[in-house]
This record gives C-alpha cells, structure tokens and sequence, in this order.
C-alpha cells in the first residue's frame, strides 16, 4: 500500500502544455477520483502516474518515493484501461497470468494469484473463455482481475465503467467500491461522471482544463464549492446560474438584487467582506433547493415550461427571460404549459459568484 | 419480386456474357484441351495422352523441383522480411514513414522488363555492382548465369525485391490494427519489447501473415517473368526452369495446348494444395 503526491506536475505535448502544475496528495488506501470534463487531462495525469506518458515538469512519488524516472513496471501499480485493452488471442486464464508467466513467477504463486482474483471477481467460470466471448461487464471484471493479480500498491482505473450500459454501470460500481474495501489498496479512478465520483470517492479532484479546481470529500463539494465551475459539474441536474447585482450593504450580508425577476431582493449573510454595492454577481441555487412560495427569504416568479416526472420527484424547466431554470419538485403531477410558478429561494441554499466565476463567501 | 430479379439479370447480362466467353468458357475448355492429344489434325480425345506424359516427364519434375525449391526458400525469407520492415515503418521513431511507404511499395509498379534488365546489368559477372561489391570486399566474384544455384539466388532475390515491401504494407495494415493500449498493458505487465513482439504482435498479425503467404504460394507457383527474362528462358541449361517457364514453352513455343494445360492445371492444384495445407497448419486451436 502506498500514498501517491503529485507535486507541481506539468505535462507539455510539444508546445501545448495541458497540465499546468498539478498538486495531489493521495492518502494510503484512499480511494480519489479524478473527475472533469472531457479532455480537460485527467487521462493525461493517471498516465503519468502510470508512468506511460512523460513527466514534463514536476515530481510524482508513489509510496514516498520519487518515480519520475522509474519504468512503469517497477511503481507497483496496475491500470484498468477504457478499451479494458485484454489480449484478445489469450483466454481469460492466460490474460490474468501473462505478466506472471512473463517474468518467470513461481508456477503455484501464479495459479494462486489467478485462482484469488478470479474468486473475488467471480469469473472462474469464464477461465476458458476468450475476450471477444466474453460481455462488456465480463471483460471489465477481467480487466480488473488482471489489476488484482498484480498485487499492486496503487490501483489505476481511467474511465472503466464508460463502456457499458446504465444499469451495468451502477452494478459495476458498486462491486468496484467492494473491491476497495476488500483490498483496503490505493486506488485512483478517473471518470467524466460527476455522479460515479460522488458515488465512489473519498475525495475528489475536480479538473477544468488542466487545472485543479478543487479537491475534497463528495459532499464537501456538493455543499461548499470553491467556484462557479465545481458548483455547475458536482450535482444532478446542474445548479442554476441567475445574474445578480449587489444593491446594498447591512451587518456583513449581501443585498443582491435577481436581475431577471423584477428586482427581487435576497439578504446573504457572509462570512467575507462582501462586494462592492453595484457589483454584477451570480447566485447559484441548486434545483432541490427551490422552496413553496413564502418559505424561504425571496420569492421569484417564472414560467413553467416543460415538466420530466421521474416519479418520486418531477424536474420543471422553467424560465424567466433569458435565464433557463430546472427546479425540482416532490411527488409533482403537474403539467407544465408556459404556468406561471411561483418558488422561493433561502441564503443558507444559495451560493454567490463573482464575475470571474470565484465563490463569494 | 420474379419481374424485378429479370431486370437485375438484364442489367448483368453484358458482364455475365464477357466473363463467360473470357473467363468462365476457358477455364472449362482448357481443362477438356489437357484430355486430348493436341499434336494431331484433328485433336482427339485421349485421356492418359498429356496426364500420362506428365507423370513421366523429366522436364516436368525438373520444373517443378525448381519451382517447389523457390517457393520453401524465398517465401518464408520474404515473409519473415516482409514483417521486420513492417514492424520499422510502424516505429514511431521512424521519420518520413511516407517516403518509405512509397519506396518499399514501389518495386510492384515499376514494369517488369525494366526490373529484370536492371537485376541483369546488376548481376552482370563482369561490370556488374554485386561483383564489383563482393571484389571491394575480398570475395570472389561470382558468374551468376552460368551456373544453377547463383542463378536460383537470383531469381530468389529478384522476387524476394519486387513483392516484400508489398507484403510489408499489407502487414503494415495490420499492426495497425491492433490497438495501442494492448502493448502498453504489457509494458505494465513487465513484458519486454522483444516479447512483445513475440507473444502479442506476430499471434494478432498471424491471420494477416497467412493471408500474405497465400497470396505468394500462389504467385510463385505461377513465376514466369523472372526465369524467363532474368537467367533468359530457365537457363543455364533448364537449372531455372519454372512450371510457368515450362507451360510457356508447350503452349507457346511448341503449341502443344493439351500438354500446356495438363501443366496449367497442375500448377493450380499444387497452388490450392499447398495453401489448404498452409492454412490449416496455421489454423486456431479450437
Ligand atoms: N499524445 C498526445 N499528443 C498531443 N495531445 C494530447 C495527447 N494525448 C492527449 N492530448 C491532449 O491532452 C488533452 C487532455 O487529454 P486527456 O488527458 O486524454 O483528457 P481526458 O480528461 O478526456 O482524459 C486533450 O486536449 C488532448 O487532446
Ligand atoms: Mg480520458
């Protein structure tokens, strides 16, 4: 088992740098998902750790100790690739003993490493079988016994479950959170899905565009975001984004003034300074927290649009001028056909942002 | 659904009616031809006339031993260069892979009169740049025409240069079929580059290489062009004659077409033959 630090690491391919000075710190056992959008690097920095790509600038240490210069066989990890990347011409057996039978392991050791990582992924039956004979959910479950039988210090997985269906995926997930408990080893996961980080994770990272926006415990995230972009990627549907304008000062709250909804006013007390009277700012307001009208401190009025029920809970997308709206609603039956709806909004459920997208506290 | 199938027919028929009369009609009647004794006015039907001669023809096994003797040889050393310079153009450390691409395929278009008087001056025993190269050297030079094994080799590597890079650019194809996170499994996995090669690379590209050995059997077993231009018509004495060289000399010189086409059709069936057998010593263990 190992701790993994990621201190100022850069990645250049060419002149385009696409990582730009990464700082991770990922505690022994713990179990981190580097999260972001596509091609905003993640792949780019487990590959690093991995040891296939270059380190352009920077220093990553695996279990204290620097690798930047050691060959990716000799770090004591294992990556479960997207493509599951299995070689097709081997049975399920052979796939998981390769590396083994390569490097002359004991024959017993190597039947014993094959035979565990096959029980703890329930694949016995599948031994014989060749990759293309196998399902997406078989061939991931193959891919990671390959993992286990490396008996790694640092599991790597990028994007593992991208490739199956829905309902595969939530089952996948959970087994892969087992295996974790079970193994109680490091492991690093990288995914585009805000929803397999919350689910998965210790800690997040949350990446945009080669930089760290933030990282911290799923609901660290969800409740206090650092800005504007961690807010909009962690949680489902998306939080809201009204433009605002500070109007006023009183004991440490902001009077912010919503720009589409007549004016209407919310007090935000802050922790902070808070901006100058006349700011353009955004409140972010998260579509389980809109209120019955009267219960929270501002009320707005919008246009129902379009309603998705989805059973326990029902998503209008709403709008009030140029600004789209999804609010959720209990146990909703409604339907929604340009109704005017009126919901309320409360401080303590609602976030503010400057211009540039910081978070105003 | 019967009106619409007659119009497809009738859209067909002009390219059904040329292969039957180019095609299809010379298959069948050259296979009738090689039962028939072919020399006499009238041609008459006679069964062991050219088979029977064939069996018992010096000239025939001599063509054949020859052509059997190019195929084991220059095959296996075509294919196995074939995959080295397919394995160097798939390097990524490979520069102006598009100008190599180009020069190994390139041998295929250049016209096989001007190839085979090229090897000719090459080979030529007194100003030619082999013997000028093995004198550089120290070695002996060599008079490549007149005698049997130096001109069996030259007809190996004439060949062996006009169709490797072909058959390397088929296998390029392949390589590149098979998908880069594979390797890089293995490398995680310990797994030299070297054994890469071996235990991943040439088991994925095996259909690939099949195919391309297939393709050459069958090409070799019909080797006209160098024989006959190359060591000029078999020579010295026959020592190149090839099985094409010798339906060429039947047919053609003698016209004995009933004779020709008994060697046409074995020629083919030792083609089919030898590709069944290739094939399923090759096949995947089930
Ligand atoms: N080998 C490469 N050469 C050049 N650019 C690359 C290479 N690999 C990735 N990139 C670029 O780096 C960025 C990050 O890629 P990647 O890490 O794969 O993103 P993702 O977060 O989707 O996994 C992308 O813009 C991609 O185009
Ligand atoms: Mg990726």
């Amino acid at each position: 088992m190992a701790a993994v630090t990621l201190k100022n690491v850069v990645k250049r391919f060419g002149v385009f740098e696409i990582v730009h000075g990464a700082n991770i710190d990922v505690n022994d056992g713990e179990f981190v998902v580097f999260v972001g959008p596509s091609g905003c690097g993640k792949s780019t920095l487990l590959r690093m750790i991995a040891g296939l790509e270059d380190i352009s600038g920077g220093e990553i240490a695996i279990g204290g100790k620097v690798v930047n210069n050691i060959e990716p066989a000799d770090r004591g990890i294992a990556m479960v690739f997207q493509s599951y990347a299995l070689y097709p011409h081997m049975s399920v057996e052979q796939n998981l003993s390769f590396g083994l039978r390569m490097n002359g392991n004991p024959k017993a050791d190597t039947e014993r490493r094959v035979k565990r990582a096959s029980e703890i992924l329930r694949i016995a039956e599948l031994m014989k079988r060749r990759p293309r004979q196998l399902s997406g959910g078989q061939r991931q479950r193959v891919a990671i016994g390959r993992a286990i039988v490396r008996e790694p210090q640092v599991f790597l997985f990028d994007e593992p479950l991208s490739n199956l269906d829905a309902e595969l995926r939530v089952q996948m997930r959970v087994e892969i959170s087992r295996l974790h408990k079970e193994l109680g080893v490091t492991m690093i996961y990288v995914t585009h899905d805000q929803t397999e980080a919350m689910t998965l994770a210790d800690r997040i990272v949350v990446l945009n565009a080669g930089n760290i926006e933030q990282i911290g415990a799923p609901l660290d995230l969800y409740d206090d975001p650092a800005n504007r972009f961690v807010a909009g990627f962690v949680g489902s549907p998306k939080m809201n984004f009204m433009a605002a304008k500070v109007v006023g000062n009183d004991e440490g709250a902001a009077i912010v003034a919503l720009a589409n909804h007549c004016g209407a006013k919310l007090r935000k007390p802050l922790s902070g300074a808070p901006p100058a009277v006349g700011a353009e700012i955004v409140l972010g307001v998260r579509p389980e927290h809109f209120f019955e009208a009267g219960e929270g401190d501002c009320d707005i009025a919008v246009k129902a649009d379009v309603a998705e029920h989805l059973g326990s809970v029902s998503y209008v997308y709403a709008n009030a001028g140029p600004e789209e709206l999804i609010i959720e609603r209990e146990a909703s039956r409604q339907r929604a056909n340009g109704d005017q709806m009126v919901v309320s909004i409360k401080a303590g459920r609602s976030l503010l942002f400057d211009k540039s997208g910081a978070r105003i506290r | 659904m019967r009106y619409q199938n007659a119009t497809a027919y009738r859209f067909l028929a002009p390219y059904l009616l040329i292969f039957s009369i180019f095609w299809l009609w010379p298959i069948i009647s050259s296979f009738l031809i090689s039962f028939q004794a072919t020399r006499t006015v009238p041609w008459r039907f006679a069964p062991t006339f050219n088979w029977g001669r064939l069996i018992g023809d010096p000239a025939f096994f001599n063509a054949l031993k020859n052509t059997l003797l190019i195929l084991v040889i220059q095959v296996p050393v075509m294919i196995t260069l074939a995959i080295v310079m397919a394995v160097l153009l798939n390097s990524p450390l490979l520069k102006a892979r598009g100008l190599f691409r180009f020069a190994f395929f390139a041998p295929v278009v250049v016209g096989e009169v001007a190839y085979s008087a090229v090897f000719r001056l090459m080979f030529n025993l007194d100003y030619g740049i082999i013997n000028k190269l093995l004198n550089s050297v120290g070695l002996p030079r060599i008079d490549w025409f007149s005698n049997v094994t130096p001109a069996m080799a030259v007809i190996m590597i004439a060949v062996t240069w006009r169709w490797a890079g072909y058959n390397a650019i088929i296998l390029l194809a392949g390589l590149q079929s098979i998908p880069q996170d594979v390797y890089e499994a293995a490398t995680l996995d310990r797994v030299s580059k070297l054994k890469q090669f071996f235990y991943i690379t040439l088991p994925l590209l095996k259909p690939i290489i099949v195919f391309c050995a297939v393709l050459s059997i069958i090409g070799t077993m019909q080797l006209f062009t160098e024989p006959f231009l190359i060591t000029e018509r078999g020579g010295p004495g026959g020592g190149t004659e090839t099985l094409g060289l010798l339906l060429y000399r039947q047919g053609f010189r003698s016209l004995n077409f009933g004779y020709a086409s008994a060697i046409a059709y074995t020629m083919a069936g030792l083609a089919i033959a030898i590709s069944l057998v290739q094939l399923w010593l090759t096949r995947d263990p089930k």
